[in-house]
């Protein structure tokens, strides 16, 4: 054992023998496995961003509804979290296109479209975290299913299975969207549009639908995104603007647009919090990945992996 | 966001009369000390309610205007400043929580407003102000009295956890406790083989509890709000990690402990300077209200302590005869007083009272005395019983 520390003076750990080697292990496997939920965080609103140039300040407050139904349903109903995914998802994006048609849409047709959308979502965060509020308490909640508080082990190194679930909902999302949007008839149908809204329109294509669809779709992924976020976090109303804080980290990171360069840029943030973790003081965690923000807005402002 | 409430009086005693006495401030009612700071709102209008009951304050009714400062410490200054020179408030209540009273305690000076409340933290009640009363104060300072009475009074020698593991959230009530409970362990002769310091918000507990396991870690201090030590225990449920000790500064003394964490919150210690059931005057009223307004067999620590604060905002009225702040001031310098968490409570000349600490451990959803032996209600659990049992 090393020798007691001073008071109020952080610890140096150094990895020692089996012990240190397993807990790196486990420090970047937990940090891969975060990146990974923040990175289906972020994706949809890299996604109305980079394309429709909507700044949607509303988008992480959508994650916390998602969770706050899969909580819901779950105590009510005892439908476990990932079964009821794929309805909550299909309600989100019905929510995502009813919320595009009354608050978003409109501020497409203003001169600063990026400005009227962060002023217009913002409205609409402040009222969605306000109705939660009212219905369901301001009170945190913490989503338990049986899984929740169990580990695989692989020798020394433990991985818990509500990171490691949410990061399979993560990775699961992340895959459908990026098959929707590149194998799919409509999907192609959206690309091209963010590519060339003149051509599309006039091959035929619906730019207002293709709209509707990617709102709805960002807004499916948040909700998603919710019930792979609360199985690690606890979460309230409120915890909204934190969670804010990770979409705009993973997406100026990876750059606007892009799914792949979002699942990156959330791949990269956890691995430098699992390295950072297991070799400093955990207190710089932050500071260097807030430098890494800085050093990627003075030298690569699009993002590491836009395209 | 503002909520005001005019508690009208109970007919049952003498109605208050006269034009209401405006109390003001500000209560993080959302952000991240939300969950405790609604509790001491619910705490505020208890009194409110209860004090107008009783005849009102100087027989005139009590009027709160709370102001949402979003657990901002920068928005509690300016809707302080509101109360006191827009809505022109006769007293302000105490704010919550240490982070923004540090900013807070110059303004009151600078106003002459009597602020009793907890206070900062040490270095806040160093600095001269006068018009400041801890009562209880929350004083991160003194966590290190509960760590050693749970040492010396309760666990033999033999017996004692010999390695410990603390993790603290980077604010000022972590930063503040954390060289005591050290200094506490070494003076014992306990290993502090894990000493972080973590941003809040946590992102990622595994690799805190993967250090404290892997030092073998026989006593867990969380010193952190309810998300990150839901996230901590949650870690250490998944690892397998089973301390025989788990000691916490804030997170398992809301209603939403019990509720959410369910049996895996049970035995989790925690330091106090107010829970429920001690033999002194005012507990009556907090268990009243617990009933009345909140529908609980036990009142959550931060609505008592809410209460306490107003009750001795109350006891320097009466005995001051007025709502000159300054008189009011004197007042509660001048004798001791008998208070909810203490009989012959008197304030020094930084307005604190000498250095106490409660220890409690939770168990079937609530917090139980164990120390100091005195007042406690239940026997220490020792160790820990593991996951699930």
């Amino acid at each position: 054992m090393e020798r007691a520390t001073k008071p109020g003076r952080v610890s140096r750990f150094r990895p020692r023998g089996l012990i240190g080697m397993s807990y790196i292990l486990e420090s970047i496997i937990s940090g891969l496995l975060l990146g990974l939920i923040y990175a289906l965080l972020s994706v949809g609103f890299g996604l109305t961003w980079g394309t429709m140039k909507i700044l949607n300040i509303a988008h992480a407050v959508f994650a916390v509804l998602g969770a706050f139904l899969a909580y819901w349903i779950f105590v009510k109903v005892k439908l476990d979290p990932i079964l009821s995914l794929p309805f909550l998802a299909a309600l989100m994006f019905l929510i995502g296109a009813v919320v595009y048609k009354l608050a978003v849409r409109p501020v497409t047709r203003a001169k600063d479209v990026v400005m009227a959308s962060m002023v217009a979502t913002f409205g609409v965060a402040t009222v969605v975290e306000n109705l939660m509020s009212y219905f369901w308490r301001p009170d945190p909640r913490v989503l338990k299913p049986v899984y929740s508080g169990s580990s695989l082990f692989i020798g020394d190194i433990s991985i818990s299975v509500g990171p490691l679930i949410g990061c399979a909902i993560s990775l699961c999302s992340i895959a459908l969207i990026y098959w929707f949007l590149h194998r799919t008839y409509t999907g192609k149908g959206v690309q091209a549009t963010w590519q060339n809204p003149t051509g599309a329109a006039l091959a035929g294509i619906n730019p207002e639908r293709v709209s509707l669809i990617t709102f709805g779709l960002s807004i499916a992924s948040a909700g998603a995104a919710g019930v792979a976020m609360a199985m690690v976090y606890a979460f309230y109303p409120a915890v909204q603007s934190v969670w804010t804080l990770f979409v705009f980290l993973v997406t100026i990171v990876g750059g606007v647009g892009s799914v792949i360069g979002s699942a990156l840029a959330g791949l990269l943030i956890g691995f430098i919090i699992g390295v950072s973790a297991a070799f400093l003081p955990f207190v710089w965690t932050n500071v260097i990945l807030f430098a890494l923000l800085l050093i990627v807005l003075l030298f690569k402002p699009e993002g590491l992996f836009a395209t | 966001m503002l909520a005001i409430s005019l508690v009208a009086a109970q007919t049952a005693k003498a109605a208050p009369a006269g034009e209401p006495i405006k109390i003001g401030g500000s209560l993080p009612l959302t952000g991240v000390a939300s969950e405790q700071g609604r509790w001491v709102k619910a705490g505020y209008e208890w009194w409110a309610e209860d004090i107008n009951s009783r005849g009102g304050l100087l027989g005139r009714p009590v009027k709160l205007i709370i102001y949402d400062d979003e657990s901002s410490a920068e928005k509690a200054v300016s809707y302080y400043e509101r109360a006191i020179t827009v809505d022109k408030v006769d007293l302000v209540f105490g704010g919550y929580p240490g982070t923004s009273n540090v900013a807070l305690m110059p303004v009151m000076e600078k106003y002459q407003k009597v602020f009793v409340g907890q206070g900062g933290h040490g270095k806040s009640f160093e600095q001269g102000f006068t018009y400041t009363f801890a009562s209880p104060p929350l004083m991160g300072e003194w966590s290190g009295i509960s760590i050693a009475g749970i040492y010396d009074d309760l666990i033999p020698k033999e017996n004692w956890p010999k390695t410990a593991a603390i993790l603290t959230m980077n604010n000022v009530i972590g930063i503040s406790a954390t060289p005591n409970i050290v200094k506490a362990f070494q003076d014992r002769g306990v290993n502090v083989a894990v000493n972080e310091i973590y941003n809040i918000p946590l992102s990622d507990a595994t690799p805190l509890v993967s250090k404290a396991k892997g030092r073998g870690a026989e006593f867990l201090i969380i010193q952190g709000f309810f998300d990150d030590t839901v996230m901590i225990m949650r870690a250490a449920k998944a690892q397998r990690y089973a301390p025989k000790l788990i000691w916490d500064i804030i997170g398992s003394r809301v209603p939403a402990w019990f509720k959410e964490m369910g049996a895996d919150g049970d035995y989790v210690l925690a330091n106090n300077w107010f829970p429920a059931g001690l033999p002194y005057p005012g507990n009556d009223k907090i268990l009243e209200g617990t009933k009345k307004k909140l529908n609980t067999s036990f009142p959550p620590d931060y609505f008592a302590i809410g209460y306490c604060w107003m009750y001795t905002l109350e006891q320097g009225i009466k005995v001051a005869g007025s709502l000159d702040n300054t008189k009011i001031r004197d007042a509660l310098r001048s004798r001791p007083f008998d208070l909810p968490f203490g009989k012959g409570v008197k304030f020094d000349s930084r307005g604190l009272p000498p250095p106490f600490n409660f220890t409690v451990q939770t168990r079937a959803g609530k917090n139980e005395i164990i120390w100091p032996k005195q007042v406690a209600q239940a026997k220490l659990e020792y160790p820990r019983p593991g996951w699930g049992k």
